[in-house]
């Protein structure tokens, strides 16, 4: 089994380098960018991800249009919400727009790990 | 909030005291007294006005009556007397018409006339002839007075110069009240005039006047111009006697007034009798007198008392009804406002802590990811010098971050936007897990819980981990109130159809009032400096919390003998399945 390719949107750039790093320690192909215009640049660039990790609440363009930019791109991909102003709304809307999960930080590893599996295996 | 608001029912300015002037009560006192007042008035006020125009009116119509009455009764009396006389007149016209001196001057004659006239006219006492010398020359009657002589009577001479004259009433030699209806003819052969005199007792009179008696007369009688009695009155004397009038008629008119007995009035009707020397005086009972208008009055009376009975019991229960009514929209809007105002306190704060919650979040993930990078690496390099103890610090690191989470995740669940999962859950069974974890904490501290559950409790709907949440806060804050020794006693039965209950009671010291209305705040705390500080959050989560699974949290508290919490829950139905509770 090929090792998922992750990618961290998150305007806390401190947060996704450093959980970038920890994914891949645990054997994941992981790549931080602060927000939805570099994300999409990532994907452009034919890199394609299995699982993108997205905040929620970032400047410009939010989570739940970067989710939908995301899905437009490539329906494929699997996007997990992980963000700090959780909301059951916005969590909803996500599920209607193709969101495979809905995650609240701070977020333990092994929890995050068992959902990008789930996620990558889709 | 409440303090501040003018109340639904000022009614205070009726007292003349300001609300601010009276306490709850007594305002509400004062206000049942403005409203009795008040309707008191309104119903009252007009009908004693229509009672008193009623009065009025109807005392005037019976006035107006009785003196309707006076005058039919005293023309009725005058036409009988008049009409009596006239006859009497007519017969001794025809007789004198008739006859001459000569002729009547003979006694057998005299006798057969006045047996003839007597039989048409009772009351005729005697009949005589008196010469133009004044000289009675015949007489037929009872007294014997033949010879008499006349020429000195003031009949006599009133005869003589009059073709009839009806005389006033006198005694005259016979010592009896009579009159004398008298015609005088002139003699072809002397040329002088001589007299036909039919003497009439006052009795007759009277008898005349009995006619006209009526439930409401009071005295009939005639008097002359000098004020002698021509006949037996009822309350003036009899025939002869002295009576002065106040008022006398002009002619022919009947004059009424009014005139006072004693204390009741009544009218006086006076007529002159034509032809007579007489006043027929009639006195009819005055309005005030008469039967008809004290059964007025009494009816009157009653049936005012009766309605004043009856609208003065309706208006006080009215009033005491409404007071009563204000009283309670009052108390409720009160109990409306503070529980809208503690439910704004509390989302306007959870809100704010929903924010701050957010906010710390995010610094928190960092930490976190940052501390477990570093156990990562720490756990590829196995030769670093102070590895255990790093590690042992980041451990602890990471603690910090979990607890740090579950406060931000409480908060979170106290502003309601965490995800809930809602399912049908057995009081009696979360409670019997919330000990299990706190057992050992009760039992550390000598604290006995005493449990008194009801089998078959039914179930409600409800989050599994809010409910042992609101659990777990109040029994903690139990053990944590009794601290050492002493029991908590947890109750749970059904209520009633719709409700399940818990009570948990503690023997701790207990809640003073003030600190009591603040205890479901958030952020208020009384574990101050003890080994475990509160976050002021537990009760007012415990708070939100129930209240989102549709129950009610009570709490009630006496200082020296305990604390008791009583949660109830709506029992869950099949087929009205949660509504408003379904949504987190």
């Amino acid at each position: 089994m090929t090792a998922h390719r992750i990618l961290i949107v998150d305007d806390e750039l401190d947060f996704g380098t450093t959980l970038a790093e920890r994914l891949e320690l645990r054997g994941f192909v992981a790549k931080a960018v602060g927000g939805a215009e570099e994300a999409m640049a990532a994907l452009a660039a034919d890199w394609r991800p299995d699982v993108v990790l997205l905040d929620l609440m970032m400047p410009g363009v939010d989570g739940l249009a970067t989710l939908d930019m995301i899905k437009q791109h490539d329906a494929r991909i699997q996007v997990i919400i992980l963000t700090g102003h959780g909301s059951t709304e916005s969590g909803i809307i996500g599920m209607q727009h193709g969101l495979f999960d809905y995650l609240m930080k701070p977020v333990d590893i092994g929890e995050l790990i068992v959902r990008i599996n789930e996620a990558g295996a889709q | 909030m409440s303090k501040n608001l003018v109340p639904v029912s000022n009614w205070s300015l009726f007292c003349g005291l300001s609300s601010k002037d009276l306490c709850p009560r007594g305002r509400y006192k004062c206000m049942r007294n403005s409203l009795l007042l008040v309707m008191l008035a309104i119903t009252l006020i007009p009908l004693s006005i229509t009672s008193g125009l009623n009065f009025i009116q109807y005392q005037q119509l019976l006035r107006e009556e009785s003196q309707v009455n006076a005058r039919w009764n005293a023309e009725s009396a005058k036409a009988t007397i008049s009409a009596y006389l006239e006859k009497l007149e007519a017969a001794i016209t025809v007789v004198i018409d008739t006859y001459t001196f000569e002729d009547l001057s003979d006694g057998k004659k005299l006798e057969h006339i006045f047996r003839q006239l007597k039989k048409e006219h009772k009351g005729l006492v005697d009949l005589s002839v008196v010469g133009p010398d004044g000289i009675q020359s015949a007489y037929v009657g009872p007294y014997g007075l033949t010879g008499r002589d006349y020429s000195d009577s003031l009949w006599f001479h009133k005869a003589l110069t009059r073709r009839m004259y009806v005389s006033e009433v006198f005694t005259g030699f016979r010592n009896v009240p009579h009159f004398v209806v008298a015609a005088s003819k002139k003699d072809p052969y002397s040329e002088q005039y001589w007299v036909l005199r039919a003497s009439i007792d006052t009795e007759t009179l009277d008898r005349f006047l009995a006619l006209a008696d009526t439930e409401t007369l009071e005295d009939i009688f005639l008097v002359n111009d000098s004020g002698i009695l021509q006949s037996a009155s009822r309350y003036q004397g009899k025939a002869m006697d002295n009576f002065q009038l106040t008022r006398k008629p002009k002619q022919n008119d009947i004059l009424i007034f009014e005139e006072m007995r004693g204390d009741s009035s009544f009218y006086r009707a006076v007529s002159r009798i034509q032809n007579t020397p007489w006043l027929l005086v009639l006195d009819q009972q005055g309005a005030e007198a008469r039967k008809i208008w004290h059964s007025f009055k009494v009816r009157l009376l009653f049936t005012l008392a009766l309605c004043f009975l009856a609208v003065g019991g309706m208006v006080v229960w009215l009033s005491r009804f409404l007071a009563g009514k204000f009283r309670e929209a009052d108390e409720m809007r009160d109990v409306i406002l503070s529980e809208t105002e503690h439910s704004n306190k509390l989302a306007s704060i959870g809100r704010l802590a929903a924010g701050v919650a957010h906010e710390i979040n995010n610094p928190l993930a960092i930490i976190g990811e940052k501390a477990g990078l570093m156990q990562d690496l720490l756990g590829v390099d196995q030769n670093f010098r102070y590895r255990e103890k790093f590690l042992d610090q980041l451990g602890s690191l990471q603690d910090a971050v979990v607890r740090a989470r579950t406060i931000t995740h409480r908060l979170l669940g106290f502003a309601r936007r965490m995800e809930t999962s809602l399912t049908l859950i057995q009081l009696n069974d979360i409670l019997q897990e919330v000990l299990s974890f706190l057992e050992k904490d009760a039992t550390y501290r000598n604290i006995h819980v005493i449990l008194q559950l009801q089998e078959h409790l039914p179930v409600i709907r409800a989050d599994h981990g809010q409910l042992q949440q609101v659990f777990l806060n109040v029994i903690n804050n139990a053990i944590d109130a009794i601290r050492n020794d002493g029991e908590i006693h947890i109750t749970s039965r059904r209520e009633n159809k719709k409700t399940v209950m818990v009570a948990i009671s503690d023997t701790g010291p207990g809640i003073a009032p003030e600190i009591l209305q603040n205890i479901f705040e958030p952020f208020f705390t009384t574990k101050g400096t003890e080994e475990r500080k509160g976050t002021g959050l537990g009760l007012s989560i415990t708070y939100g919390l129930v209240q989102k699974l549709g129950g009610k949290i009570e709490v009630s508290s006496e200082v020296g003998v305990g604390t008791t919490f009583i949660i109830t829950f709506p029992v869950y139905h099949e087929g009205r399945e949660g509504k408003s509770h379904d949504r987190a």
